[in-house]
């Protein structure tokens, strides 16, 4: 786990998004940290298990597990700290368990969506029969290799309903790229780096979303 | 970083309303959407993307557009311009050339 800026106050905890995005997105997600840590605050950047340097293997993995262990970082963050969650597209849809002061996201997607993507680059690379609907990934006796990823069904099941968490009262932003035209508190101008194939970084964008952040976890705090 | 605008959900419930056919400014705007999904989904130079013709060869004459960017640059397509694209829509000759993925987005397109 990553941990940058200062050691007490609010915490940002930075969840990439699922499978082939995080690799697309992390150095952009180590951008967006250092630039809190320059405005003062602090974020920590955990792999969770099936992610990353994690031992454990993703085709183990349902989006119930994922939740939990972040629920887990939360618990651990919030012994030292007041933390807030940061959720990057699919990342958002990991934070719904933990006690966090406020939810923070950026181009979230719904697990429909995610699923929706999967099935399509499932068919593409010709992971499952082409014609296949996303029963193929949810129904399957094994876990479905897609782009490098082993996603099993218990996990493709419990995406295809996860929702992203809004619950009154509890403090939630939404940021979009102004290419984007589903609701939002605010919408950028940048480059939706999880479509590259290449991994690349956008510096604007991060220094951009770092001082969103930064001011709205100010107001959160009073 | 220039970016465009969506077909706004306005101009699609109007278009909707008086069944109009697609005005040249729309045809414009989709065709300036597909142009910097390309852009952005294979990292390409906007000076590239701005040479682009109705007869420039896509699928097969862009190394950067594998079977996973086309998977990318489609749901991009549908995202940015509020349209929905089936699977099985989706073959060799729509990405043929940046003409003809222009129209078959067009084709999409509430009108």
């Amino acid at each position: 786990m990553l941990r940058f800026g200062p050691a007490t106050g609010p915490v940002a905890v930075v969840a990439l998004p699922l499978f082939e995005e995080a690799n697309r997105t992390r150095a952009f997600a180590v951008t967006i940290c250092r630039a809190l840590a320059k405005r003062g605050v602090a974020s920590v950047l955990p792999d969770l298990p099936g992610q990353g340097e994690s031992v454990v293997p993703l085709a183990d993995m349902t989006l119930l597990r994922m939740r939990e262990a972040m629920e887990g970082v939360e618990a651990k963050v919030g012994t030292v700290g007041r933390p807030y969650a940061v959720g990057i597209r699919s990342g958002a849809l990991l934070n719904p368990l933990g006690l966090f002061f406020g939810r923070w996201h950026f181009a979230p997607q719904e697990g429909e969506d995610v699923m929706r993507d999967l099935l399509r680059i499932a068919l593409a690379g010709n992971a499952i029969p082409s014609g296949s609907s996303i029963y193929a990934l949810i129904g399957s006796n094994n876990p479905v290799v897609i782009a490098g990823n082993p996603i099993s069904s218990a996990m493709a099941a419990d995406l295809q309903g996860a929702m992203l968490y809004d619950e009154p009262g509890v403090p939630l932003r939404t940021v979009r790229l102004d290419t984007d035209p589903k609701p939002a508190d605010r919408h950028v101008p940048g480059t939706p780096l999880w479509r590259r194939a290449e991994p690349d970084n956008d510096r604007i964008l991060a220094a951009l979303l770092a001082e969103d952040i930064a001011d709205w976890i100010a107001t959160c705090e009073g | 970083m220039a970016s465009h605008a969506p077909v706004s959900i306005a101009t699609q419930h109007n278009k909707a309303k008086t069944g109009l056919a697609l005005r040249t400014d729309d045809y414009d705007q989709i065709d300036s959407t597909v142009r910097a999904v390309l852009r952005d989904v294979l990292g390409l130079s906007e000076a590239r993307v701005a040479g682009f013709n109705a007869e420039t060869p896509l699928f097969g004459a862009l190394p950067e557009l594998d079977s996973m960017a086309v998977a990318g640059l489609l749901t991009e397509i549908e995202e940015r311009l509020g349209i929905l694209i089936e699977d099985d829509e989706v073959d060799g000759e729509m990405l043929e050339t940046f003409g003809s993925l222009v129209r078959f987005a067009a084709a999409k397109a509430p009108r």
